[in-house]
């Protein structure tokens, strides 16, 4: 490899870069705003769950059950129905997610020792929000019963409060959270967008990069030159590379300030597997350039190659481990998995290589085989 | 650069190519093609397009696979990309169209230095060749302009820099000179022909301007994939004996039909005819148009010898199977109500920024007339046609089109315009049947409309057979015909064609201009169009010259060339055996406006005479020989070179003089 | 003119532009598989595989009681939510084992537990979570905390003599969950739906923006501005022939994948479903049409795009549900009609309504569309004057 070739490509790529202003800006722009609108934005704490109520009881104690939805920052109170039959319309229309219906009877059964059964409905479209939404209700309720078993052991057993309080002790549970100890979902989403700024946005830096040369036709200068394929490849990687890289730390650095996300591990295992991935997602770029021959076609391919894995199986939100088998293996074919994995990792676990060399590994092996796929798809002596 | 040395001893082979063949999935581009060149001479592929040209030449510079047969180059075989790797070096190649193989965004220097540093070549040299080549081109003073706002003859200049920045002993041009003007690709091969002689390079070059042809030591003709002739220009001149007749002959039209009866070349340049027989003899040549003729009388009839373009003309037309189609132009039922004027333009300006690209531009054009606007690239031709015809709003002046004002009824005229840009701007990836039909459709035509203006589309423009397929398959000259169909379909009065032909091969050119003659003499369609083959330029009734976004000239052919003699006197014109090295010394012998035509210099002269001993005693000086000298009459690209020459000195000397 | 042959010709354009557009789409072989991809095997991959509910969740046990109570804990930890990971012999161990990543929490069982249960001596197991992903570290804890508390309640009922069984004399709410619309919670149709939204929004913002660039690169659109087209009948007919195409895949998706595979429900009328995803995509074009006219080469239009259409993907409801969106994100998605069709594709698919209910979302989701179109159209009249 004749370095003062490779350099030749990557300053004429580097040039022809600088003067696209409009790309130079966006390229630049583009992570910093994903970063500061999905740090920001995508949060992923239910809260505000509308419901409306049907009390068909109308008593004391069913207004006091009620009362600690409408208390409730995770609900978002609509209205009360006079009967059920007004509860389709909430549903389907999606004013409400949720309808708590409390039976007639409500309060004289309870008081007499029987259980009384409160229908929710919840809308199961988003299936998410339906398991999260029964969460809440079930976490309500039980605290709801702790408080109606000490009532009733106090006064059937003529126990006192404290002796009956002592006597339904719940089995406690101590919950630590460890890496992410306020468990701020800030905290864990920061780091992963990291990996989707750059998963999503390098490829389409180099997507166009061969296309463009070949539909114009300055890709001769290079076939008939005595530049080598991988020169030329590496050349044309080069500023694409260095883009993304100080793409990298200026998002290290909103994270870190302006998110306040701690970096608790060591950051020059974090800068080499940076520029490793960054190595591969623009990689990907490339190849796709060398695949088709349409920047139309090399546009939309890589905008959807690079977008869909990242979103639903890279562990931004949805951990790769609660994936079926097939999309696991799917996700284990994307660089952006391993990526996670690090990021997380040196951001809040303080793990080193001993744990991520697997990740870094992969990575490593990913941009061999780009590079290699890359490398037999350019041919200097084409067909056509 | 001389022959005689190339001859003896047995010339150095710098590529052999034998029994070439490339085939494009079912598409056979060339079929056995054997081909010698030797080292020190410029070798020239001449050719239409789709001759297979480019196919050849791709794979000599070792970026093409090909199906079989042989290629060489310096002795070793060109068979895998590493062996193509291997002489690389030694290459240079430069592929077709026109500065797109360059870097847009950036500068003539960096695109320079992107060349050279690719290739290795030392800086300090870098240094030096950049500025000797870029002095050579005249390009020096543009140095940190960025590519993509030079003009076309500057792009190709620059081309040829970084193509030769690292002295390679093989250069392959691909059509360098396509789409350029007269005088910028006199300069281009003035400055071939010198770097020639300096370094002792070897040039294989490509061209569709068939009067090129004679600069070139040895070439081979080319046509669809096959060798039609080659050799020397002398040897393949000799291939078709024959003369040329021109004269002039009314009704011109009956004229023509009686012709063609017993001749296969008939020509109609404005109200000139040219007519070629096979007759060397120019009396018997003379005797035997008079009677086809029978009883019209043709007037100021002479007799030439063929140039090379008849040749090859005379070459393709044998090859062919059949004569082509002769364009029975099926009568539309047009009403050709005569408005007046079909185009007039008064005072137009257009700005871009600072720049001025048309500066006050009067004009006007007749119903049925041919309306011809020369000029250099970037003289501002096309910016006056995107105003007309409503893409680009006028800075100032105004102008008329079809009978309707350019500001106020835009819409009006765009229903009664056709329009043929000058880069193809059909869908390639539909079929000829479905563009003709999507343009029916733009114009809202009916169906029963559309069924008759398909046919009639189809047999005008000849493209039986071809209806259903796709246009990114079509040779470039049906593609032209395609353009025009579509540009024709709603029977538009006014017609703005942007450098047709460009590319297009000789047969396809004649063919087309028979097209537009017709169209504008039966069914008085007014026709704008723009050229740089000069010799087309002839059928226009009308012509004028723009320079630097004026008009400096204008009149009918024949009057802009009277025009010219008045002012400069007639043209002589000299043959010598190196004509190179004869220009140069009767530059440096103080003869202004001295330039190559072919293998000939011309000049004009206010006496011949005493020129021609003038001159005879200059070259001697110098050993060289001239071989004849003689009068001619004028041609269009006389005109042109000497005007454009004339204003480019002008300029030089105004800045030289700004500038002290 | 008559007005009558005015719209007779106004029709003829619209219809040669789109047959125009069709059969360039189709004749271009790379994007049509991919479209064919897109709308298939993605949406059945996706679809399979992506659920957001707890799965397969890595627990580490360290028991210190081994006991009967102990064990019956634990063996309440189980598949889908949590896959047994092992017991622990040190408690210490612990950390080391999540720092590996492979595994997500820890059950530490203290000794004396079944004694304490029995007795009624207050007592606690320790829970140790990884938070690195925030909220999937929540949602086990309270499963966790879930079984643990109803293993606690159980165990109190009975130390009290009131056994679970009989519940019909212990005073509780008995929670009576229905979940409408989909009752077994069944994740591939929502995922299906939403990925099939997620295709549609991709195509549908960057075929006609990749078209209309291509037609300004190539030169071709000189030959459509010299010809009385007016810039709407050339924009209008790439918008039209795109969203026959998309509708066209999106029908092969329900018809070929989601409703024989998955199973996914078409509650709702066929017709209002299609006429709203022919809405939502010419609103959505607007976007495509809008970059379109603000770039030059499709480089830059590539990345004009896909900063917009990236927070649509995330942000509008399909990934996460809009009630996690704080307040300023559910305002700036209000602008995005993935936002409201989302809402109308579940709402006729899975829960059968009709124009009545959705009318509403359909208006915002026109008027949304509508602006962003008619500023793509303002813009892209304006380049060509």
């Amino acid at each position: 490899m004749n370095l003062r070739r490779v350099a030749a490509v990557a300053s004429k790529e580097w040039r022809e870069v600088t003067r696209d202003r409009m790309f130079l800006l966006l390229a630049f722009v583009m992570p910093a705003i994903w970063m500061f609108v999905f740090g920001y934005g995508l949060v992923l704490d239910v809260e505000h769950i509308s419901f409306v109520v049907v009390d068909r009881d109308h008593s004391p104690l069913s207004r006091d059950y009620l009362y600690r939805f409408y208390q409730s920052r995770y609900f978002d109170f609509q209205e009360a129905l006079a009967g059920e039959g007004d509860a389709d319309v909430w549903l389907q229309s999606g004013r409400a997610r949720a309808v708590i219906i409390v039976p007639e009877k409500f309060q004289e059964r309870l008081l007499s020792g029987q259980p009384a059964e409160v229908q929710t409905l919840i809308d199961g479209t988003f299936p998410l929000r339906a398991d999260i939404t029964k969460s809440y209700v079930i976490a309500i309720n039980n605290a709801f019963n702790q408080e109606l078993l000490v009532d009733f052991l106090a006064r059937t057993r003529g126990l006192s409060r404290g002796e009956a309080q002592r006597r339904t002790s719940p089995l406690g549970i101590e919950v630590r959270y460890l890496y992410n100890e306020e468990v701020r979902s800030t905290w864990s989403t920061v780091p992963a967008l990291i990996m989707f700024s750059l998963m999503v946005g390098s490829p389409l830096l180099t997507a166009l990069g061969v296309v463009r040369e070949k539909e114009t036709g300055s890709i001769y200068n290079i076939y008939s030159a005595t530049v080598t394929r991988l020169e030329f490849l590496v050349g044309k990687l080069i500023p694409y590379v260095m883009i993304s890289a100080v793409n990298v730390a200026v998002l290290w650095l909103m994270a870190v300030l302006l998110f306040a996300v701690p970096f608790k591990g060591s950051l020059w295992l974090f800068i080499a597997s940076s520029i490793l991935f960054v190595l591969t997602s623009t990689g990907i770029g490339l190849v796709v350039s060398l695949l088709v021959s349409t920047q139309q076609a090399a546009l939309i391919i890589t905008v959807v190659v690079s977008t869909v894995p990242t979103i639903l199986f890279s562990g931004l939100i949805v951990p790769v481990s609660s994936l079926s088998r097939a999309s696991q293996f799917q996700a284990h074919l994307f660089p952006g998995m391993y990526y996670t994995n690090i990021t997380r990792g040196t951001f809040l676990q303080n793990v080193g290589l001993a744990v991520l060399w697997t990740d870094i590994l992969a990575l490593a092996i990913y941009a061999v085989v780009l590079g290699t796929i890359g490398y037999h798809l350019f041919t200097k002596r084409p067909r056509t | 650069m001389d022959q005689p040395e190339i001859l003896t001893p047995p010339p150095a082979q710098v590529v052999r190519v034998r029994g070439f063949v490339k085939q494009y999935k079912q598409h056979i581009a060339v079929s056995g093609i054997d081909l010698e060149i030797h080292k020190g001479e410029i070798y020239g592929l001449i050719g239409p397009d789709g001759a297979g040209k480019s196919s050849l030449m791709k794979a000599i510079a070792g970026v093409l696979t090909y199906e079989s047969g042989t290629v060489e180059v310096f002795e070793t075989m060109i068979d895998t990309e590493r062996a193509a790797e291997r002489v690389k070096q030694r290459l240079g190649f430069l592929p077709q169209g026109l500065g797109l193989n360059l870097y847009p965004d950036l500068s003539v220097d960096e695109n320079i230095d992107f060349f050279a540093r690719l290739r290795l070549v030392p800086e300090h040299e870098l240094a030096e060749r950049k500025a000797r080549l870029l002095a050579m081109t005249r390009l020096d003073k543009f140095r940190a302009r960025a590519m993509k706002n030079l003009s076309g003859g500057m792009k190709q200049k620059l081309g040829l820099i970084c193509t030769l920045i690292h002295e390679p002993e093989l250069a392959i041009l691909d059509e360098p000179t396509t789409g350029v003007d007269p005088v910028s690709r006199r300069d281009f091969w003035a400055i071939l022909a010198e770097l020639l002689q300096e370094r002792g390079m070897t040039v294989l070059v490509s061209t569709a301007y068939m009067d090129e042809a004679e600069r070139f030591h040895r070439l081979s003709f080319l046509s669809s994939g096959k060798v039609l002739a080659s050799g020397t220009p002398a040897e393949v001149h000799a291939l078709v004996p024959g003369s040329m007749v021109t004269f002039e002959a009314t009704p011109q039209l009956e004229a023509i039909s009686r012709l063609k009866t017993g001749c296969t070349q008939v020509e109609a340049l404005g109200p000139v005819l040219r007519v070629f027989t096979e007759d060397t003899n120019p009396v018997s040549a003379a005797q035997a148009i008079t009677s086809y003729l029978g009883d019209i009388e043709p007037q100021q009839l002479h007799v030439d010898k063929l140039d090379l373009e008849d040749v090859f003309v005379a070459l393709l037309l044998r090859e062919a199977d059949q004569p082509p189609p002769s364009p029975e132009l099926p009568t539309a039922s047009v009403s050709s109500v005569n408005h007046g004027l079909a185009i007039e333009a008064k005072e137009l300006i257009r700005d871009f920024g600072t720049f001025r690209a048309v500066d006050r531009v009067s004009f006007q054009v007749k119903p049925g007339e041919i309306f011809g606007l020369l000029g250099a690239n970037g003289a501002g031709k096309t910016t006056v046609i995107k105003m007309l015809n409503g893409i680009l709003p006028p800075t100032g002046g105004e102008g008329w089109v079809a009978g309707e004002d350019m500001k106020t009824a835009g819409g009006a005229i765009k229903e009664r315009i056709g329009y043929m840009s000058q880069a193809f701007s059909l869908y390639l990836d539909l079929t000829v049947e479905e563009n003709i039909r999507l343009f029916a459709g733009i114009y809202g035509l009916d169906r029963r409309a559309t069924n008759e203006r398909f046919a009639w589309i189809v047999s005008m423009a000849g493209l039986q057979g071809y209806e259903s397929s796709l246009t990114v398959r079509l040779p470039m000259g049906v593609r032209q015909r395609l353009a025009l169909g579509c540009a024709l379909v709603h029977q538009p009065r006014v017609l703005f064609l942007d450098e047709p032909t460009s590319g297009v091969d000789p047969i396809g050119r004649r063919h087309f201009w028979d097209i537009l003659s017709r169209l504008a003499r039966e069914e008085g369609v007014a026709i704008l169009i723009t050229t740089h083959y000069m010799s087309e330029a002839e059928h226009g009734d009308h012509l004028a010259l723009m320079y630097a976004g004026r008009i400096v000239a204008e009149g009918s052919p024949a009057a802009m060339k009277a025009q010219v003699e008045r002012e400069a006197g007639q043209l002589l014109e000299v043959v010598t055996d190196q004509p190179g090295l004869a220009l140069r010394q009767l530059e440096r012998a103080g003869f202004a406006g001295i330039a190559l035509f072919g293998a000939q210099l011309h000049l004009l002269s206010r006496d011949p005479a005493q020129d021609e001993v003038r001159i005879r005693e200059s070259l001697a000086s110098e050993g060289l020989h001239v071989l004849g000298a003689a009068i001619r009459p004028l041609s269009l690209e006389d005109v042109f070179v000497h005007r454009v020459m004339a204003l480019e000195r002008r300029d030089r000397e105004t800045t030289k003089g700004a500038a002290a | 003119m008559k007005p009558a042959d005015r719209l007779v010709v106004w029709c003829r354009r619209l219809t040669v532009m789109t047959r125009k557009e069709l059969v360039q789409l189709l004749r271009d072989i790379p994007l049509m598989a991919f479209l064919i991809y897109s709308f298939t095997l993605s949406v059945y991959v996706t679809g399979n595989g992506i659920q957001t509910q707890l799965r397969n969740a890595g627990l580490l046990v360290y028991d210190a009681d081994r006991s009967l109570s102990s064990r019956e804990l634990v063996s309440r930890f189980h598949l889908p939510y949590f896959r047994f990971d092992g017991e622990l012999i040190h408690a210490d161990e612990g950390f080391r084992r999540l720092d590996r990543g492979r595994s997500m929490m820890v059950l530490d069982i203290p000794a004396r537990f079944h004694e304490a249960l029995v007795s009624g001596e207050p007592t606690a197991v320790q829970l140790l979570v990884d938070t690195t992903n925030a909220p999937q570290g929540l949602s086990a804890a309270g499963y966790a905390a879930r079984i643990v508390g109803q293993f606690g309640q159980e165990s109190v009922l009975a130390r009290n003599g009131l056994a679970a069984s009989s519940s019909t004399t212990v005073p509780m709410i008995v929670s009576d969950h229905r979940v409408w619309y989909n009752q077994d919670q069944n994740e591939t149709w929502f995922e299906s739906i939403s990925h099939l939204l997620r295709m549609i929004t991709i195509f549908a913002v960057l075929l006609p923006a990749a078209a209309l660039v291509r037609e300004k690169e190539r030169g071709t659109v000189e030959q459509l501005l010299v010809s009385p087209l007016t810039p709407v009948q050339i924009m209008l007919p790439k918008v039209v022939a795109m969203t026959l195409m998309i509708l066209g895949a999106t029908a092969v998706a329900l018809f070929g994948v989601m409703q024989p595979v998955f199973g996914v429900p078409i509650r709702g009328s066929l017709f209002l479903l299609f006429s709203l995803t022919a809405l939502f995509i010419v609103a959505t074009a607007g976007i495509g049409v809008f970059a379109s006219t603000v770039t030059k080469n499709q480089a830059q239009v590539g990345m004009m795009t896909l900063l917009v259409v990236a927070p649509i993907l995330l942000l509008s409801g399909i990934f996460t549900p809009m009630e996690t969106m704080p307040a300023w994100v559910q305002y700036l998605m209000a602008l995005s009609p993935l936002r409201y069709f989302i809402e109308i594709a579940t709402g006729i698919l899975l829960k059968g309504v009709g124009f009545d209910m959705l009318w509403s979302q359909a208006l915002s989701m026109g008027v949304v569309g509508a602006s962003l179109f008619g500023f793509g159209l303002w813009r892209f009249r304006r380049q060509f004057q």
